[in-house]
């Protein structure tokens, strides 16, 4: 399966709980959580600018109320996720800014459930849980090793050039492979083209 | 306020290998070789002519495995941070990804049922090697002039480091890849060891690659805009 993959940012001046939460996020299955310790308010602008995480969970009690809206914007990176890390009774009107709260005594589970509330994706259409490539897909897979592009496949098979983008997007998804080198690596192993129909842009 | 670390100045170097293993490469990329009898870290550093500090933080940052964000970098010597970030590149450039290769070659003549299997997977990994070595170019050519100019107090154009970051892709990802291939895809029969052996190469070469880019984007990257911001703040 493709786990989701997030960056996190935990700003928390105890190291105890900056790095006791890093933890447990890394225990979340299903989510590959890439963990930064930011242990200095000065330098979470400029954190954030430089490396873009997609969370950043900060505890309110500390460094005075920060307006999450303004670092959003100098940052230049509106898509940031904010959640409240709360160690103790926080008022309401400090946390309402934030997408979502965390308590230090919530579970791996919970956790779990919170960033998955937050990055829920659309099921595609064609998730029927097998990673096998349908006949329609190896088709396409064929073609775009022999260097066709979308409009040519398209043509070749009767598809409209979004159909083909589907299936080619779907092909990458199951087979976890995204450069054209390494599909036509499985097209070969997998005996779906021999190397003569290839050789010419080999 | 002193932060407290794994390996400190008075830590035997013996003894920081027994402790992590994957800290070997980085000892090398110093310039310190192996033989250091009980030397400690602040003996084997000054024997080598390595400033102590950069060494202890490099390889604190590198063992501790979390990334934390914080001012004492200040200190370092940034001179031995771009040596150190050079010798990684002549490391993967000339030595590891060339390795790969030949052993990658071996396993796959040795076990494939036609000749076309040979020249697919040679594409693909030297269409990888091209990128790395873009890569890594660019970084020996442009971002490491470019900040020892800095250094000096020149400052011309506008590069900027942030640049640097923006395009700085993700090397490691596409090895993953291939690993992935011959994980899930490699048709072989019977126990190979030789395509065993690409895979324990390409999996300890993938988190090389992976905590040799953690040093740039963390630690080196913040330093330089922190003297660019000074730089600024002066004119």
């Amino acid at each position: 399966m493709n786990d989701l993959s997030v960056k996190i940012a935990i700003a928390e001046p105890s190291v105890i709980l900056r790095s006791g939460l890093a933890a447990a996020l890394k225990r979340i299955q299903g989510i590959h959580v890439q963990v930064f310790e930011v242990s200095t308010i000065d330098l979470l602008s400029n954190y954030i600018r430089l490396h873009k995480p997609g969370v950043l969970i900060l505890n309110p009690a500390y460094w005075g109320i920060i307006d999450l809206h303004k670092l959003k914007e100098e940052c230049a990176n509106k898509e940031l996720k904010c959640f409240a890390l709360l160690s103790c009774l926080t008022d309401e009107s400090i946390v309402k800014q934030y997408d979502e709260k965390i308590s230090i005594y919530d579970t791996v589970d919970q956790l779990k459930d919170k960033l998955d509330k937050l990055f829920e994706t659309p099921v595609e259409e064609t998730t029927d849980g097998t990673e096998i490539l349908s006949l329609r897909e190896k088709e396409i897979l064929t073609c775009v090793v022999k260097g066709q592009t979308n409009k040519e496949i398209a043509q070749t098979l009767f598809l409209s050039t979004h159909t083909v983008i589907t299936h080619r997007r779907n092909i990458v998804r199951k087979l976890e492979i995204h450069s054209t080198a390494g599909l036509t690596i499985y097209a070969i192993v997998n005996k779906l083209v021999e190397i003569d129909e290839i050789k010419k842009d080999m | 306020m002193q932060n407290q670390h794994k390996f400190t100045a008075r830590t035997r170097m013996s003894d920081l290998i027994n402790e992590d293993a994957s800290l070997l490469s980085s000892i090398s990329r110093f310039g310190i070789s192996l033989g250091f009898g009980d030397k400690t870290v602040q003996e084997a550093c000054d024997a080598n002519n390595i400033d102590c500090s950069t060494f202890l933080s490099v390889v604190n940052f590198l063992s501790e495995g979390n990334v934390e964000i914080n001012e004492t970098y200040n200190n370092i010597s940034i001179e031995s941070v771009i040596n150190y970030l050079k010798n990684a590149h002549t490391y993967f450039l000339d030595y590891k990804l060339p390795s790969i290769r030949t052993k990658l070659l071996d396993a796959v003549e040795s076990t494939a049922q036609s000749s076309s299997y040979k020249l697919v997977f040679m594409k693909f990994f030297d269409e990888y090697f091209d990128e790395v070595r873009k890569h890594m170019d660019y970084e020996d050519k442009t971002v490491f002039p470019y900040v020892l100019k800095l250094l000096k107090g020149e400052r011309r154009g506008k590069y900027k480091i942030s640049d640097f970051e923006e395009q700085h892709s993700d090397v490691d990802s596409k090895l993953a890849e291939l690993k992935n291939i011959l994980v899930k895809y490699y048709p072989s029969n019977g126990i190979n060891y030789k395509l065993n052996d690409v895979l324990f190469d390409l999996l300890w070469c993938e988190k090389d690659l992976s905590s040799h880019n953690q040093v740039e984007d963390f630690f080196f990257v913040p330093v330089i805009e922190a003297i660019e911001q000074k730089i600024a703040a002066k004119l």
